[in-house]
């Protein structure tokens, strides 16, 4: 094949300078401080693609309303029975506390949101939600659905927030056994293939042996993750250090890709806890219960 | 660039936002965005092809937490090597145009590695060997049926 003849000389030096300045500011752009690039990634999320967003969080939205009846009937028959249980339950651990002489248990805020995901490139571990900063949404907060922890918050902007899931490197999460026999870190770790993502807990006692199909919840050290939201189970062990800890890999209990909504814990309460809903999905109005 | 080429490419750009960010398919919907950056290069030249990338890089990283610049230097380095092809091949062959659109993807896929943070990008592995040609091809016969639909005949300037 040929190759098609080259402008002139004149030609040829612009475009090289033009294309050379190109792929420079591209360079600059990759290099941006990390506040720069937080600016210029809201920028484009609130102008040129916002749109789009939009879009995407209809659909989730609407793919929430189109579950099957029975099911929603079915979970929330469960969930009524054990409220109903727990009513005499919470009045016994509120005398019990008060004749030990304990303080009140932390209770957090909860507001309802949508996760909307992208599929862009280098967005695999990444989602949105609508709600921001006004909702009281924070930096950290936890993100979790019905079936346990999902991810924390990243950044939040006004109307709406980052978050990522427990697949992120930078995911780290202080769990336990619910009986708190023992405790640990989870974190995600990398397998050779993404498929291969999967959970870790480290940092257990060497003693404390842990039998797969065990429960881990989130122990609240550290004060990021409130106290007792589940994590996953033991699938087996992983890895032990010469005697001092132990490694086991854990079974998430949400997988990421397939949650749509989700309860972001807010700032904690004296009261008792109350759930904000899905400002979108309500026409925007709160109805604290 | 003709009314043509620039019409394919920018309802290639609109399909691509509309399948990966408003429905959020991922990998599951061919990377139109590559495809119209490969195929608007050849009509563009160097410089327009890097700047195209540029604006489709940035559409791109919007949600990239880790790596943001990742996809605009790649996506205009693609760019511009794209662009500089038409002056070593002519022609718009089938043929030729799925091998241009397998290697524009790949070695966008590439890039887009070599760039990113290392600490949280997907396993050489998986990225260049499992994941990077298989969607290479996809993105290539989803242009090439594009291309066959919408506009025949020679897209170069």
């Amino acid at each position: 094949m040929a190759g098609r003849p080259r402008g002139t000389g004149e030609d040829r030096k612009r475009d090289f300078l033009l294309t050379a300045g190109v792929i420079l500011g591209s360079l600059i752009v990759l290099n941006l401080p990390p506040g720069s690039k937080r600016t210029a990634r809201l920028f484009l999320r609130e102008t040129v693609l916002s749109p789009l967003l939009g879009i995407n969080g209809a659909i989730t939205r609407m793919r929430e309303r189109a579950l099957d009846f029975d099911v929603l009937r079915a979970q929330m028959d469960s969930v009524t029975g054990l409220v109903a249980a727990a009513r005499t339950l919470a009045e016994e651990n509120r005398r019990l506390r008060e004749a030990l002489a304990l303080k009140e248990r932390e209770r957090h805020r909860v507001r309802a949101v949508t996760v909307i995901r992208t599929g862009t490139p280098g967005a695999e571990s990444v989602f949105l939600l609508d709600a921001g900063s006004e909702d009281g949404v924070r930096a950290f907060n936890a993100v979790a659905t019905e079936a346990g922890l999902l991810g924390q918050v990243q950044e939040v902007f006004s109307g709406r927030a980052v978050a990522f899931d427990w697949s992120h490197r930078d995911f780290r999460a202080s769990a336990m056994t619910p009986d708190g026999r023992a405790h640990g870190l989870v974190e995600a770790v990398r397998g050779g293939f993404r498929e291969q993502d999967r959970l870790i807990l480290r940092g257990t006692a060497y003693l404390s042996d842990l039998s797969p199909g065990e429960e881990l919840v989130t122990s609240g050290r550290g004060g990021t993750f409130p106290r007792g939201i589940r994590i996953g189970w033991i699938t087996g062990p992983a890895e032990t250090s010469a005697g001092w800890s132990r490694s086991y890999h854990v079974d998430p209990a949400v997988y990421p890709g397939a949650a749509t909504h989700a309860l972001v814990y807010l700032s904690r309460v004296a009261e008792p806890a109350t759930v904000e809903p899905d400002s979108a999905a309500s026409g925007g109005q709160t109805d604290p219960r | 660039m003709n009314l043509r080429v620039f019409l394919l490419c920018t309802g290639l750009v609109v399909t691509h936002l509309l399948l990966h960010v408003a429905l959020g398919l991922g990998k599951a919907a061919p990377d139109l965005a590559i495809v119209a950056l490969l195929l608007a290069s050849r009509a563009l030249g160097s410089a327009g092809g890097a700047a195209t990338g540029f604006v489709l890089g940035l559409l791109e990283d919007a949600f990239s937490v880790g790596s943001f610049g990742a996809n605009v230097f790649a996506m205009s380095l693609t760019g511009a090597v794209a662009a500089r092809t038409r002056e070593l091949f002519v022609g718009d062959s089938i043929r030729f145009l799925a091998v241009f659109l397998v290697l524009g993807k790949w070695g966008r896929d590439l890039l887009v590695w070599v760039v990113s943070d290392p600490a949280g990008r997907v396993p050489f592995n998986d990225a260049a060997l499992m994941e990077g040609p298989l969607l290479a091809l996809y993105a290539a016969g989803a242009g090439l049926l594009a291309r066959l639909l919408f506009a025949r005949g020679p897209l170069s300037r």
